[in-house]
């Protein structure tokens, strides 16, 4: 979840969801919505939300089209089991810490 | 989904340290930023505000409910949903932390209920590829 909530965290990803949630489209379709961004800095924002599977890509011809994946997120439970294991461990890491036990 | 359509999760993990150590990180606004969230209102009295920014999306309100100290605490959990996060509306999930000497240690077990399930089919991988992480945190 920490993966999914550091793709959601960027404003440019956010819009980027917002654009795929209605319809698939190309790279190049969404990249002209943003147009004072570079196309590989659009990439990389594509990258991050399907590494995070927050949209799937499918080849179509020779293009590659983007898509909402609901069930990236929508899975609440499996959201918080992910996100309580990592910061649980960060709890135990801290406390241990102020305790100076290794 | 209906409304009685909920699951719970439970994480159970062994710390070095006393339970009154344990116990400062769910109270305390500067520690529980050491481990959760960049920011934290925290009035851990039954009834205070439990609210904590998540830094990268959500903010957790909530509202204590029950506080034993060095033992346990119950608070309400919620969040309004940033785009592509799961809504839990506040108030409508709950998340039970006890703690236990054992020795020197604390066993700390968290149980959130009430979280909203969409189908269980889309669960069910969900499951197998988190376990093996919750093992490998409580092992860390």
């Amino acid at each position: 979840m920490d993966q999914a909530l550091r793709a959601v965290a960027d404003p440019t990803r956010r819009a980027i969801l917002r654009l795929v949630r209605d319809g698939d489209l190309p790279a190049g379709a969404i990249a002209a919505h943003f147009p004072s961004m570079s196309r590989p800095a659009v990439s990389q924002h594509l990258r991050v939300l399907s590494d995070a599977g927050l949209v799937e890509v499918r080849p179509a011809g020779n293009r590659r089209l983007y898509r909402w994946r609901p069930e990236g997120l929508r899975d609440a439970a499996a959201f918080l089991e992910e996100m309580w294991s990592h910061r649980l461990a960060r709890l135990k890491a801290a406390a241990e810490r102020e305790e100076e036990r290794p | 989904m209906n409304e009685t359509d909920t699951r719970a999760i439970e994480q159970t993990l062994r710390i070095g340290a006393r339970p009154e150590t344990v116990w400062r990180y769910w109270t305390d606004p500067q520690r529980m930023c050491d481990w959760w969230g960049v920011g934290a209102e925290l009035d851990p009295r039954p009834g205070g505000t439990c609210r904590v920014e998540m830094g990268a999306g959500p903010v957790m309100q909530g509202e204590f409910l029950e506080l034993v100290p060095y033992e346990r605490i119950v608070f309400s959990f919620g969040w309004e949903s940033p785009d592509g996060v799961p809504a839990i509306a506040p108030g409508s999930t709950r998340v039970e932390v006890t703690l236990s000497p054992d020795g020197e240690d604390t066993i700390l077990t968290l149980r959130h209920t009430g979280i909203p399930v969409a189908h269980a089919d889309e669960h069910a991988a969900g499951w197998g590829h988190f376990l093996p992480r919750l093992a490998q945190a409580a092992a860390g």
